[in-house]
């Protein structure tokens, strides 16, 4: 058998007329739609508003060859698990997810929830699934959400029960091997929390130093009334890897979000996340950190919906870039004109290391209502004169007080992660890049 | 201990410092007075390593070494301490941890061995009774959201743990009720001792009260201008500044 070698944007092509028998995530009805798209549509430039900081460039023009078949790292996927232990491990390797290196669906999966695999759905649910998706107001319709939903061929439809509250988290790690090639990997989750209920969600993506891998994840979660959910996002992938990530989440009535997100890792990485506000009263809360060395691009869009009254939003996303890195956010906060009592706080504080990194950060706010509290603010520094020589009088030496401070800078995010274990995790992952940079910088 | 000759500096080509001299020995406690951009904070922050500031001309040795060329941590490392006027706030970094950190580095450079968190919290907890200072202080990021009377206590606890053998006080009255003069003087007065030195820079005699001087200098136009007792800091306090300057400006 001969495969192809292809580059990115040819393979998609490829991939949409492919005849081969395959199981996919989503049902074919669904899928037809994205696979149009995929079929017409281009890529984003940078004379595409949305994408006018991130060139795509290196991605499309990557070669893809066959699938990986290399082995997992397993001795990383156990330092990953080591983030929080006492959690129901998730695997996915190069995208599919792996029912051996996880946890039992069928038999370890506590009452009240149920983590299923999509492709093994019976109808009924993966109806239920996919009206998830049909609700989702989706306004950032970017080519890259249809590659999941048009070409995944895995992904969990996690739902939770009303009224059940899960302490134990739920962790999926996704892996990405390769030996040779860049490996390709699109799962698609579907997560719908009942009324009232609570659960908490780490999702961290890895793969080993040299790695070559393409990551187009894509969730849509749906919290219903009074609902609350803990997600974090963990980037710790290769530097040879490109990820691209969607996430929409619908806020019911009273229903809290809590969203972290810690891009540490990749080449490239541009991260979506939409939140609709579907009832009132509901709460966001988004939190973030981007660290970027060397030539890694840490891209952050935020895009905070207020289409009903009296919903909360607080947003708090700090950079931290050195070397000839680049960091970008980009927070649109829109008040729709029937949502009074509006409270929409947006932040983004970034730290430059170095002079030939760079941050570009647009906070954006449209507001048609009239009676409510808003506030967003940017700012690109450096490290504060005054406080590196406080700390030097004292008899540290300026190298290690760059490092606290530094840490410090991020700790008034990490500091807000409430499982602990996680918060180690995170600020140890944190300290050990910083070290590296100030042994670079010596 | 600290000697200072002729020493002339100037901020962004602005001279502030024109001929200063001052020799402070063991045991001795120098009062530095002088009215508003006199060069008094200059001179502290000279001493101290702080940037920005260009030496034209002169010399500083502390304990025979040039102060002038070492870095502020090293001069921090060897004994210098400044307690600055207006404490840094540092969100982030725990005010415990942080002073761990400087005790450690100043304790490694001289070839002691590091203190585990344990015998620091021994230490620390001995310290703050000195300064009345609440503990809850402690487990707060290093002076954020402290009162102006609490920065200054944070300082002279940070003066104790420290131990140096020269410590400037730079304005550490300014903004202080007398209670808190009162328990800061007595901190000062606690750490004296026959091998260890301070110079106190002050704009009102205040605090000479509580911590009595064996030098008075009178600071004017960037030099000394006039030096004595602590009979000098209560004349100055009668009469004001203004008696010295017209004599200096108007020489016969």
């Amino acid at each position: 058998m001969t495969e192809t070698v292809n580059n990115f944007q040819d393979w998609i092509k490829d991939q949409v007329h492919s005849k081969a028998e395959s199981s996919f995530a989503l049902s074919a009805e669904l899928r037809k739609a994205s696979l149009a798209v995929l079929n017409s549509a281009r890529f984003p430039t940078r004379k595409d508003e949305e994408w006018r900081n991130t060139p795509l460039n290196e991605l499309l023009t990557r070669t893809i060859g066959p699938a990986s078949e290399a082995p997992v790292d397993l001795p990383l996927l156990e330092k990953l698990k080591q983030a929080i232990p006492n959690a129901q491990h998730l695997v996915f390797v190069n995208g599919v997810f792996d029912s051996k290196l996880s946890v039992d669906l069928a038999t370890e999966i506590p009452a009240g929830l149920s983590v299923k695999q999509m492709s093994t759905l019976p109808s009924e649910s993966l109806q239920r699934a996919e009206a998830s998706i049909n609700r989702s107001k989706l306004t950032d319709d970017n080519i890259f959400q249809h590659i999941t939903r048009g070409l995944s061929n895995s992904g969990l439809f996690i739902e939770l029960d009303q009224n059940i509250e899960i302490e134990q988290p739920l962790q999926i790690l996704y892996l990405s091997s390769s030996n040779d090639s860049v490996s390709i990997s699109h799962p698609l989750n579907i997560i719908h929390l009942g009324q009232n209920s609570r659960l908490k969600i780490v999702q961290q993506y890895a793969s080993p130093a040299g790695v070559q891998a393409v990551t187009i994840p894509a969730d849509t979660i749906q919290l219903d009334e009074g609902a609350d959910l803990e997600l974090y996002k963990i980037g710790l992938e290769s530097e040879s890897t490109d990820h691209i990530s969607n996430t929409t989440v619908q806020i019911a009535r009273s229903a809290v979000l809590k969203a972290h997100q810690y891009l540490l890792g990749s080449r490239l990485t541009r991260s979506n996340l939409e939140v609709i506000f579907d009832g009132p009263g509901g709460e966001a809360i988004l939190r973030g950190i981007y660290l970027g060395d060397d030539s890694q691009h840490l891209d952050i869009r935020t895009y905070m919906d207020h289409a009903n009254p009296q919903c909360r939003s607080d947003q708090h996303f700090r950079g931290i870039m050195n070397g000839q890195s680049r960091g970008v956010f980009n927070g649109m906060v829109l008040v729709r004109k029937h949502a009074q009592q509006t409270d929409a706080q947006q932040s983004n504080k970034n730290l430059l290391l170095s002079r030939d990194a760079r941050v570009d950060t647009k906070p954006q706010l449209e507001i048609f209502a009239d009676d409510v509290k808003c506030t967003h603010g940017a700012t690109v520094g450096e490290l504060d004169d005054d406080a590196l020589f406080y700390l030097q009088s004292r008899g540290i030496s300026q190298a290690d007080a760059a490092l606290m401070l530094t840490r410090a800078f991020s700790a008034e995010i990490t500091e807000e992660i409430q499982l602990e274990s996680l918060r180690d995790y995170i600020q140890n992952e944190i300290t050990s890049r910083l070290d590296k940079i100030r042994v670079d910088h010596v | 201990m600290l000697s200072i000759k002729d020493l002339h500096v100037s901020v962004e080509e602005k001279p502030i410092l024109n001929g200063l001299t001052l020799d402070v020995k063991p045991g001795e406690i120098h009062a530095i007075m002088g009215p508003n951009g006199s060069g008094k904070s200059t001179l502290a922050h000279v001493l101290s390593g702080r940037a920005g500031y260009t030496v034209n001309s002169g010399s500083a040795h502390y304990k025979g070494l040039n102060l002038l060329e070492m870095a502020p941590e090293i001069r921090a490392r060897e004994g210098l301490f400044l307690a600055f006027q207006y404490p840094i706030e540092i969100p982030g970094v725990n005010n415990t941890s942080f002073l761990k950190k400087a005790l450690n580095e100043i304790r490694k450079h001289r070839g002691e061995e590091e203190l585990d968190a344990i015998d620091f919290l021994g230490l620390i907890k001995k310290q703050m009774a000195l300064v009345e200072m609440k503990e809850d202080l402690l487990r707060r990021p290093v002076n954020q959201g402290f009162s102006g009377g609490e920065k200054k206590r944070n300082e002279i606890l940070q003066m104790a743990v420290l131990n140096p053998t020269l410590a400037i006080l730079d304005e550490t009255d300014s903004g202080l009720d007398i209670d808190a003069l009162r328990i800061v003087a007595g901190g000062v007065n606690k750490l004296r001792s026959e091998s260890n030195a301070f110079v106190v820079i002050t704009h009102y005699q205040r605090l000479l009260d509580y911590i009595v001087p064996d030098f008075v200098h009178v600071l004017s136009n960037g030099r000394i201008i006039k030096s004595g007792t602590k009979e000098l800091a209560l004349e100055l306090e009668e009469r004001g500044y203004d008696w010295l300057l017209e004599k200096t400006e108007t020489p016969s």
